[in-house]
């Protein structure tokens, strides 16, 4: 066994001042649900093990009038069961329901899922179509607000550098947005996703107004869907004007085939979910699976 | 601040304080099982899969091979085996023999303590509700009807208790 090291700073100053001091290949830990398998599987490559699970100070979710704020160490149990989120945004409460099973959720937080940088991510599927903002922190560059379209760079790798820390996620408070997120998995629980969607929307009648749409494992990380965003603003939700939305999206996303699907059914699941998102959009908190 | 290569915790375990030592990568599960002598927890894949190792955790249901063992420092655990006097947990294996909801029995520990904290915090489940709260509990004996009907059993009992 490799020489591991541990070490549980308390506060968020004392974190990044170790961060910034330490010549170790440092790895955060906090719930641990990624860690401890990346040891069983030896693809865990830190050598020092830096606990922030008892910085108090980086859990819960603040609300104030314009932004809805989630500390880096809030668990997804807790995301799932705050009413803020439940009603101010729909989609991530219901990835929260869908992320792995009740009892991981109890210990995987939504700093921990953004730092891995799945392509996979649950929750930051719903994130990106929340607009959301990375607050990364370190001794040398202090606070920074990062867009989440702008954090994530490839399978496992984001923007944060060795001395970074997340400290929370937040994004504004849109009234009159509508959101719904789907996960098609192989299993109801602890599946990683073959394709997850989640879109966003705010309607005038019955004319879209904004709309943003994101996918997960269709590309190296999360993306949003563009050219199918532009399509629909402007225009009313018809049976034709889906339908040719639901083409449009697959020609925006660049899957792989591995061992939960091909290329080609992931191509065609593309379609069928951002439909039955924009559905499920629209009945508002209308969960479709 | 140092960095530690054996850790020194104090923890307490179904009620009892241990101090001990354990290395900075082993996990909660480890601990529990070689130097605890909670051999009720069981190991089955060790990397968060199958939920035969749950415990209560500061008050919460979780995987212990999902834990390091250095974060159980000044925490509370319990294991099936310190809750084994509580009434609820009686209930619940008394019903889970009643149905035949032990078959190897490798999952059981796991999947008793898993429903018995769900039942405390959710009195009135219906059966989808029991069979997302026991998600991450693998069994492959039953095919889990037996195990839901098990839970669901006590469950309406509790709730024609209260009326």
């Amino acid at each position: 066994m490799s020489d591991y090291y541990y070490v549980a700073p308390t506060s968020v100053g004392e974190s990044l001042k170790i961060l910034h001091q330490s010549d170790s290949k440092i790895r955060i830990a906090a719930g641990c649900t990624n860690i401890m398998p990346d040891l069983k599987n030896k693809k865990n490559t830190d050598s020092v093990f830096m606990d922030i699970s008892g910085l108090e100070e980086l859990r819960g979710i603040q609300s104030d009038d314009n932004i809805i704020r989630i500390g880096a160490l809030t668990t997804m149990n807790q995301i799932l069961h705050s009413e803020v989120i439940e009603q101010g945004a729909t989609a991530l409460h219901q990835a929260c329901r869908h992320f792995a099973d009740p009892l991981v959720r109890n210990r995987a937080t939504v700093g921990g899922n953004l730092a891995n940088a799945s392509p996979a991510a649950d929750s930051v599927v719903p994130l990106f179509v929340l607009n959301a903002f990375v607050t990364v922190e370190s001794m040398e560059n202090g606070k920074r607000e990062i867009p989440l379209a702008d954090f994530l760079v490839a399978p496992g790798k984001s923007v944060l550098g060795p001395d970074d820390l997340i400290t929370a996620v937040s994004f504004s408070k849109d009234t009159g947005v509508k959101s719904c997120f789907i996960k098609f998995g192989l299993r109801k629980a602890m599946a990683i996703s073959v394709i997850s969607i989640g879109v966003a929307l705010k309607l005038d009648d019955h004319t879209v107004t904004d709309i943003r749409i994101a996918l997960g494992s269709v590309a190296p990380t999360p993306i949003r869907a563009r050219q199918t965003e532009s399509y629909l603003t402007g225009r009313e939700i018809s049976p034709e004007v889906i339908k040719r939305a639901m083409e449009m999206v697959k020609s925006e996303i660049t899957p792989i085939s591995d061992i939960r699907a091909s290329k080609e059914y992931r191509t065609h699941l593309a379609g069928i979910l951002l439909r039955r998102a924009v559905e499920g959009a629209l009945i508002e908190g209308g969960d479709i699976v | 601040m140092n960095f530690e290569k054996d850790v020194a915790i104090k923890v307490n375990i179904n009620g009892i304080e241990i101090r001990s030592t354990v290395a900075a990568a082993e996990s909660l599960l480890e601990f529990l099982r070689k130097h605890s002598e909670t051999v009720d927890v069981k190991c089955g894949c060790s990397q968060g899969d199958c939920g035969t190792c749950t415990v209560v955790f500061e008050g919460q249901t979780v995987k212990s091979c999902l834990v390091l063992a250095a974060q159980a420092n000044t925490k509370e655990i319990w294991t099936l085996k310190g809750l084994e006097k509580d009434p609820l947990m009686q209930k619940l294996q008394e019903s889970f023999v009643r149905h035949g909801a032990v078959q190897c029995g490798f999952c059981t520990p796991g999947m008793l303590v898993a429903a018995r904290g769900f039942l405390e915090n959710n009195p009135n489940p219906d059966r989808a509700g029991i069979r997302d709260a026991l998600s991450g509990n693998l069994c492959r004996c039953t095919g889990y009807q037996k195990i839901v009907d098990a839970v669901w059993t006590v469950a309406s009992e509790k709730a024609s208790e209260r009326v």
